[in-house]
């Protein structure tokens, strides 16, 4: 892809904030100046389906990010981070959230965390795990695993420049208004779970 | 997330918005003073936003939920006509539903503006299919407008007002997906806050507002001239441009114009092509497309049907042009189904240019959905369906019925899937009742029954004939209304039932119970979803007395979306309290994850359950289906939620 670009895929399941998280980092990166276009699942596939979100950063005009040319990809859950990972570009990082959500089909085989992960690892040259979820419960509110996702995404790099904690944090302020503050705190409580990660 | 508030910004700000709010920004800044909608997928937030500003603006403009497409179409006509800038919005399949006062306005005309919003859904992600709506502009003769992407949503339907209220026709705004539902920076205008009251006035004119033969005949005639001219005159339309001057034509019609444009950029094409950006793509303006076939190769870039190309090659076949056009038909270079892909752009133009396309567009990584499991949507943890779905199957068992499941379009919808089967045809809003008067006419053997499951919004929408038909001509016919407060597969708008209105105040709530007396209905029953047993009770009762009477029957199953149950528990404080399995007391016999199938709940490797605390809603039906009594509250639970639960409306 013209290196003026950044993609990122934003991955989960109806429900977990993906597209919270891809507003804060389109408002965080307007902040900045710099462009954002961001493609959201809606309607019927919100239902606790697989979701994703496409993040194009800098000097983009379509909507969506083909196969294989993301730079990044952010994952709420693990199942969806290997659904997902065959977007990824080489040389592309992996924020991805120690949770797994079996879907509730009866009867279907789920595969194991391990093998989830060397499916997102070879695709991905950099890859993080984060327990956003179980942290998010430990603060008493689920809803905020998607701002500590973000945090460990902007510490590990996969924003590159585009994005920093601050303005992340502004982003927050802006997007989320009366309930940014539990939300900064997970932003800066995922950025410090990545750096002892590293 | 259902407010929008950014849609009143200040002018000369730049603002992410999505693409929806962006088109309500442009309605504004054009003066709309009439808005009305059905909420469907990918339309809603254009009147969702457009009911914010008219809260905040004090009742301007009006903004309406309507009952169905065909009463919003009609409710903006009538507008319309009386002088007001109107706009009525829907996903495609609506304007299937009010296509009849649709065709009648481009003969017609109107007084004020009247713009026929049309979200289409390419790829069926929320639908039923995937039509293309521009046909119905060349069909019923009225012109159609669409952003080049998100980027000027607002700007198009900025002009797509005023554009109508200068002809006096109708216009179609048409979307995709792709650009209602992808947020960007918007640059906000003025909005004239003293062109906004809903104000009109009628001019009485049979000759003009009538459709009588000998009217009619006259304005169709008229139809025709306009056509001509609008084909001309569309060519200056604003958002319409000329890029390069290269040997190949590229036309990026609508969003196409997005993904050519990237792709001329990807591919390092700019000196080879002449970049058409069109945004207007019924009637194709004549004198663009008059310098379109002066170039040796076109290649068209739009989303949906070759509506534009199959209009180009029209009239190169008139003009006698030799231009290759390339696009959708013939040999296609691109799909024929489905949303666009830039690796698919990119791959078609590098065909057309010689240039080298990148790796990622001619051998794209495999989608690994086969080796993973699929993950559909479902029913959320706490949904009312889940617990009613189940009793219903029981109910059905106990008395050896064959049920035929005649489905309808909601969150219910989901009933398809596994453990459930509740939904044996799904055709579209109204169906299942509709439907169902066949089926019950005709499936007679000894335990043959036709059950209709239809919600709340949808029976408001368009279940009341055909349950006015059931009863006129006597049709063996159990109707499930899931009534759950709202309409929610779009994101929780409220409806007649709910006794709310688009922009908050009061209105007089309907009761689905009342309706169904009114036309007829004599036995009607109303159950508790989430009280498993008084569900099958009910349902007992109503199976047993269609089969015995012959007659239709109706079962409101009342209960809250657990989505608009749990924000009012926010709201208020009250905080519901989540279940855990007893290990001592689970035998793993598997009845709640695989015949109740609660996604909270999951199997241990020993075949035990577990429920997952981040997904529990604390609804407590497990409690009621597990035979050993072996999920319990993590705490005393709270009566105040039990309560939200049963009657939790929308704000």
């Amino acid at each position: 892809m013209a290196g003026d670009v950044l993609n990122i895929v934003v991955t989960g399941i109806g429900g977990q904030g993906q597209i919270t998280l891809a507003r804060v980092i389109a408002e965080a990166a307007l902040l900045n100046g710099v462009n954002a276009i961001v493609a959201e699942t809606h309607g019927l596939s919100q239902r606790g389906g697989t979701v994703i979100v496409h993040v194009r950063l800098g000097n983009a005009d379509a909507p969506l990010i083909p196969p294989g040319a993301a730079d990044a990809l952010l994952s709420m859950e693990l199942i969806e981070a290997a659904r997902y990972s065959y977007y990824l570009a080489e040389g592309s990082i992996a924020v991805v959230n120690d949770y797994l959500v079996p879907p509730p089909l009866p009867g279907v085989k789920i595969p194991e965390p391990s093998e989830l992960v060397s499916m997102v690892k070879t695709r991905a040259s950099k890859l993080v795990i984060v327990p956003a979820t179980q942290e998010a419960l430990e603060r008493g509110d689920v809803r905020v695993a998607n701002m500590i996702l973000l945090g460990a995404a902007i510490e590990a790099g996969a924003l590159k420049d585009y994005i920093d904690l601050e303005a992340a944090e502004k982003a927050i302020q802006n997007v989320l208004g009366k309930a940014a503050k539990p939300n900064i705190a997970a932003l800066h409580r995922g950025a410090e779970l990545a750096r002892t990660k590293q | 997330m259902a407010h929008h508030r950014e849609v009143l910004s200040p002018p000369g700000k730049r603002v992410i918005m999505l693409g929806n709010v962006a088109i309500a920004r442009g309605f504004l800044e054009a003066g709309l003073q009439f808005a009305a909608a059905y909420p469907g997928t990918p339309s809603t937030e254009i009147v969702e936003a457009l009911s914010t500003a008219s809260r905040v603006l004090g009742g301007k403009p009006y903004v309406e939920w309507s009952v169905n497409e065909k009463v919003a179409l009609e409710a903006a006509l009538g507008a319309a006509i009386a002088g007001a800038r109107a706009i009525a919005a829907m996903k495609h399949v609506g304007l299937n539903v009010a296509a009849d006062p649709f065709f009648s306005s481009a003969y017609l005309g109107v007084d004020g503006a009247l713009v026929v919003v049309s979200a289409d859904d390419p790829w069926m992600w929320s639908s039923q299919n995937e039509q293309d709506n521009r046909w119905y502009g060349l069909h019923a003769y009225v012109a159609v407008i669409e952003p080049t992407g998100p980027q000027d949503a607002k700007e198009a339907a900025r002009l797509a007002l005023t554009y109508s209220e200068k002809y006096k026709r109708p216009f179609i705004l048409r979307t995709t997906t792709r650009i209602a539902h992808t947020r960007v920076p918007v640059d906000t205008g003025e909005i004239p806050l003293d062109k906004l009251e809903p104000r009109g006035e009628f001019h009485k004119d049979p000759a003009r507002w009538t459709l009588v033969p000998q009217y009619a005949r006259r304005k169709r005639l008229e139809l025709l001239d306009y056509w001509d001219k609008i084909a001309e005159e569309l060519a200056s339309f604003p958002l319409n441009s000329i890029e390069g001057s290269g040997d190949v034509a590229v036309v990026g019609v609508g969003l196409g114009h997005r993904y050519a444009r990237e792709a001329v950029r990807v591919l390092g094409a700019e000196d080879m092509v002449t970049l058409y950006k069109v945004a207007t793509s019924v009637p194709f303006p004549r004198p663009l497309a008059e310098k379109i076939l002066s170039h040796d190769t076109v290649l068209v870039v739009e989303e949906g049907d070759p509506v534009a190309e199959t209009q180009l090659k029209a009239m190169a076949q008139e003009a006698g042009a030799k231009t290759r056009i390339l696009g959708k038909r013939g040999e296609p270079l691109l799909p024929r189904y489905g949303e666009l892909g830039l690796d698919k752009v990119v791959k078609a133009l590098a065909k057309v240019t010689g240039k080298e396309a990148p790796k990622w567009a001619l051998e794209p990584p495999e989608s690994l959905d086969e080796k993973l499991p699929p993950r559909p949507p479902v029913l959320c943890p706490g949904c009312p369906y889940r617990g009613f779905f189940y009793a219903l199957r029981r109910a059905v068992n106990k008395l050896r019925l064959k049920p035929v499941y005649s489905g309808d379009i909601g969150c219910y919808s989901l009933g398809v899937l596994p453990p459930f089967h509740v939904q044996d045809t799904i055709i579209e809003m109204g169906g299942s009742i509709g439907a169902g008067n066949g089926f019950a006419h005709v499936l007679r053997g000894d335990n043959d029954i036709a059950i209709a499951i239809i919600g709340d919004s949808t029976f408001f929408h368009s279940g009341i004939t055909p349950l006015l038909n059931a009863v006129y001509n006597n049709a063996p016919l159990l109707v499930i209304v899931l009534d759950n407060h709202t309409t929610a597969m779009t994101g929780h708008q409220p409806h007649p039932g709910t006794g709310i209105r688009a922009t908050g105040e009061p209105g007089r709530a309907m009761s689905i119970e009342s309706v169904a007396r009114e036309v007829g209905v004599e036995k009607i029953l109303v159950a508790d979803p989430f009280d498993v047993k008084d569900s099958e009770a009910k349902l007992l009762e109503a199976l047993r007395y269609v089969k015995e009477n012959k007659k239709p029957a109706v079962l409101v199953a009342k209960g809250a979306c657990i989505l608009v149950a749990l924000r009012t528990a926010y709201r208020m404080g009250v905080k519901p309290v989540a279940y855990k399995v007893n290990l001592d007391k689970c035998t793993g016999c598997g009845i709640c994850y695989t015949v109740f199938n609660c996604p909270a709940i999951h199997r241990r490797s020993d075949k035990k359950a577990e429920i997952d605390p981040a997904l529990c809603t604390g609804c407590g039906v497990c409690a009621q289906i597990c035979p050993f009594n072996a999920f319990e509250p993590v705490a005393e639970p709270n009566p105040e939620w039990f309560k939200i639960m049963r009657t939790a409306k929308p704000e």
